[in-house]
């Protein structure tokens, strides 16, 4: 089964037995991609969207010096450019950053099930409003914490958003990114990430093995980064570290 | 609800706390700010810093007037 992470754990939202048999009847073609390939580019016209089955894509956007800054990343089960279904062509480009397996899905089966299934069509819109709900975690992240704040949020992140997915146990996740990748997403460079990882790990916060990612204070961890799950919308988050906001 | 304007964005009261390591120097806060730079581009940004804050305290002490 293709679609059994898509919208998993997702609060109102997770697809019952009838509307994942109709995504798995939409998919056309699976693909598996190197690293480090583009998929779509900025500005080309789009007949497909793309639900990531296995691996780690990004969304980038560079500079006019070539730097990048990934605007997101996706783990399987994200359909990971759906919004362009509507929007025909994309403002960004997309790209592997490990190995990945995708499922492609035209755009003429998503019109048949939004005539065919609306309750579906609404969940489809519910995934990329929580595309949506993460970018605005990310403008956070970027425009309010500080460079710690900043990589242990992402941390945070990924791990709820892991944890929704079914891989993660809550601690600990495979995470196969790079310190330059950790940099490009927190708008740091790659000194800093090596400088932040190893105040983690001496705060005895977080530790990196190779690709492997183990929260060893998820409180303390989720201090820091100011973060609080409630944007993911997952049913149950109450495993999650969380801190409050003042409202 | 929205904060009262006094809760708002206000200039920066405390300092940004820069460290050298590995022949760079990291620049940690306030706030958001998280760069890194080379003893160069520090130097010259500490004195930019110095100069603009002279130049703020005479604008300053020419409003009080």
């Amino acid at each position: 089964m293709f679609t059994e992470r898509f919208l998993r754990d997702k609060r109102g939202a997770s697809l019952d037995a009838n509307e994942r048999a109709r995504i798995e009847a939409a998919i056309s073609e699976v693909k598996t991609f190197g690293p480090r390939k583009i998929i779509a580019r900025a500005g080309e016209p789009l007949t497909n969207s793309t639900l990531l089955l296995e691996g780690i894509m990004s969304r980038y956007l560079d500079d006019r010096n070539g730097l990048r800054q990934l605007v997101a990343i996706h783990f399987p089960g994200d359909f990971l450019d759906l919004h362009a279904f509507p929007l025909k062509v994309l403002d960004h480009d997309v790209a592997t950053l490990t190995t990945a397996t995708v499922a492609t899905v035209p755009h003429a089966e998503i019109e048949a099930i939004a005539k065919e299934m609306p309750q579906l069509i609404r969940k489809l819109w519910f995934a990329t409003l929580l595309d949506a709900a993460i970018h605005r975690a990310w403008l956070f992240r970027l425009g309010r914490l500080d460079a710690t704040g900043r990589v242990a949020h992402f941390l945070c992140e990924t791990n709820a958003r892991l944890f929704s997915a079914g891989l993660s146990d809550g601690r600990r996740f495979a995470l196969a990114l790079t310190q330059a990748d950790l940099a490009e997403i927190c708008g740091l460079t790659t000194v800093h990430v090596n400088r932040v990882m190893r105040q983690l790990r001496e705060e005895q916060l977080c530790l990196f093995r190779s690709s492997l990612v183990e929260i060893l204070d998820p409180a303390g961890l989720a201090a820091r980064a100011q973060f609080n799950p409630a944007y993911l919308y997952i049913a149950d988050d109450s495993q999650l570290p969380s801190v409050q906001r003042p409202r | 609800m929205m904060r009262d304007a006094t809760d708002q964005l206000q200039p920066e009261t405390q300092p940004g706390i820069a460290t050298a390591e590995g022949g760079l120097v990291f620049l940690d806060g306030p706030d958001s700010i998280a760069t890194t730079m080379t003893p160069e581009a520090a130097a010259a940004t500490g004195q930019s810093l110095i100069d603009a804050a002279a130049t703020a305290e005479r604008q300053q002490a020419e409003r009080d007037v």
